[in-house]
């Protein structure tokens, strides 16, 4: 469903994502963890390109959401100015592609036949990203829910703007989520009055409201009080039942172990170890999982 | 009881009342139509100013930089009077038009910095949310930030609409006839020949202009805020 290809993002001089690579099924649930500030959270954010990736690409099924990178293509690397200089010298095809994409070798200008490959692999693969954001829910730490508006509101503001469902269609559908969390009574009522747990409950069937494809949580329980995580692991638990596909940021061990299909371990941007939970747990092989998991656990 | 004397004096004068009455309504003709002017041109330059970078973008974003760095480090008085002498110096030119633009390209920038403000204090997450179901920027803008953003504004503008009233007063300086070239003519030696008088009678005047606008600003304030908690 997503294939996350050698992605690199850098702030700045900061190297936050070196290289990963990923790929999450239709399905599937997996869970991404990691010390902090190793860069789980910006690889998930990538995936929605709430971050844009400084190399690399992001597919969702057969469209690409950010712009061709021509170090992908080796048909495209072929076509540069680059390839033809350096194969008078080395004249030896897997050498020479290797090397460029080893030591960064693609100028600005690689002339014009590069140019058309990769406009060529941009116009039959690329999609709006607003269009594909629509398939992808995501759910934050902070919930941001909108302040400015009721539950309802939240609730309808997307499927209605965007011309989905008509304003009874989705009010509809906006009732009945509430009605499966059982807030049916907070419909009216503005986010600053409700608890966190509450909060972020509706927030993700405001991304649910949307009929997504997959789901993305961004450490969802990590700002909540400690009585409130059991209920929104319960939500998550209950959509994970019902085969939603779900990609989950989190510092739950034990969520991610009862879950997950695979999880994945990223440490300095870099994904050092995944596998099923149980492979992970309870017999990491890379020293660095083993560290963190001997910490945490 | 001289001075009372005097301000009986000041409001039985049909001469007196009447140079009140015409200063009254300069004051508030520059007043209302230089609001108008900083609060539209304010919106467009804020708009401009926080918009996305990108190649199209990059040089109304130098001139409004530019633009506000310009007006927010010059005198007031100076920008009058290039207005006046530099700009406008037409014979005949309508001094009220000179004087409401001097006031509308000074107060927008006041303004400028006040929305943008205003937006960049809506936590970035109310956008991402936005942006992450799919919305538009401008959608997410406008049914998202901007109402959010209006609760944060409103009170800054309404102090650089207070500022700006009471700046009018330069206006003098140019040789126009406003409220507060209307206590100095009434209070010369030719008329009244006391300053004491038609000065406190102008405070009081200028006093209830900002006491009115300042219960108007309350009011929104307080209507906007009622729909925070419920």
């Amino acid at each position: 469903m997503i294939s996350v290809k050698n992605i690199y993002k850098n702030f700045g001089s900061l190297a936050v994502l070196n290289a990963v690579s990923c790929e999450i099924n239709d399905g599937e649930k997996v869970a991404i963890i990691g010390p902090s500030g190793s860069g789980k959270s910006t690889l998930l954010r990538c995936m929605n390109l709430l971050e844009d990736p400084t190399y690399g690409e992001i597919w969702l099924d057969d469209n690409l959401l950010t712009a061709p990178d021509p170090y992908l293509h080796p048909d495209v690397i072929r076509a540069s100015k680059t390839y033809a200089s350096l194969m008078k010298t080395m004249n030896n095809d897997e050498e020479v592609i290797a090397k460029i994409k080893a030591e960064d070798l693609l100028k600005k200008h690689e002339g014009k036949e590069f140019n058309e490959l990769l406009k060529k692999i941009d116009e039959q693969n690329r999609i709006d990203i607003n269009l594909a954001r629509r398939q992808m829910g995501m759910v934050f730490q902070h919930f941001n829910l909108f302040n400015n508006m009721t539950v309802l509101q939240n609730l309808m503001l997307a499927p209605v703007q965007l011309k989905l469902k008509t304003k009874e269609e989705a009010e509809e559908t906006a009732r009945k989520l509430l009605r499966r969390i059982g807030l049916e009574d907070k419909a009216d009522k503005y986010p600053s009055t409700l608890s966190g747990g509450q909060k972020q409950r509706i927030a993700i069937v405001r991304a649910l409201a949307m009929d997504p494809k997959v789901m993305l949580f961004d450490e969802p329980t990590s700002a909540l009080d400690p009585e409130m995580v059991g209920e929104v692991l319960d939500l998550m638990k209950s959509l994970a039942d019902d085969g939603m596909t779900m990609v989950i940021v989190t510092h739950e061990m034990g969520f991610a172990r009862e879950v997950a299909d695979r999880v994945i371990f990223i440490s300095d941007g870099v994904i050092t170890e995944e596998g099923t939970p149980a492979e992970l747990f309870d017999d990491p092989k890379n020293p660095r999982t083993q560290q963190f998991l001997k910490a945490v656990l | 009881m001289d001075f009372i004397n005097k301000i009986i004096e000041l409001f039985s004068t049909e001469k007196y009342m009447s140079s009140i009455w015409l200063g009254l309504q300069t004051t508030l003709i520059i007043s209302v139509l230089a609001a108008m002017l900083g609060l539209i041109l304010g919106a467009i330059i804020a708009i401009v100013t926080i918009a996305k970078d990108s190649k199209w973008m990059k040089i109304p974003k130098l001139i409004c930089k530019i633009y506000i760095t310009i007006i927010r480090g010059t005198p007031m008085a100076l920008q009058l009077f290039i207005m006046a002498y530099v700009v406008f110096a037409i014979r005949g030119f309508p001094q009220i038009i000179t004087a409401t633009i001097a006031f509308g390209l000074n107060s927008a920038a006041y303004v400028a910095e006040n929305i943008r403000a205003g937006i960049l204090s809506v936590d970035i997450g109310q956008t991402e949310a936005g942006r992450a179901l799919g919305l538009t920027s401008r959608i997410t803008m406008i049914k998202i930030v901007i109402p959010q953003a209006i609760k944060n504004v409103i009170p800054a503008i309404g102090n650089e609409l207070i500022a700006l009233i009471k700046e009018t007063s330069i206006v003098s300086m140019i040789g126009m006839y406003d409220l507060t070239m209307a206590a100095k003519i009434i209070g010369s030696g030719n008329n009244m020949a006391s300053y004491i008088v038609p000065m406190a009678v102008v405070a009081i005047f200028y006093l209830a202009i900002v006491y009115l606008l300042t219960f108007v600003i309350k009011t929104i304030e307080k209507r906007l805020r009622a729909s925070d908690k419920r």
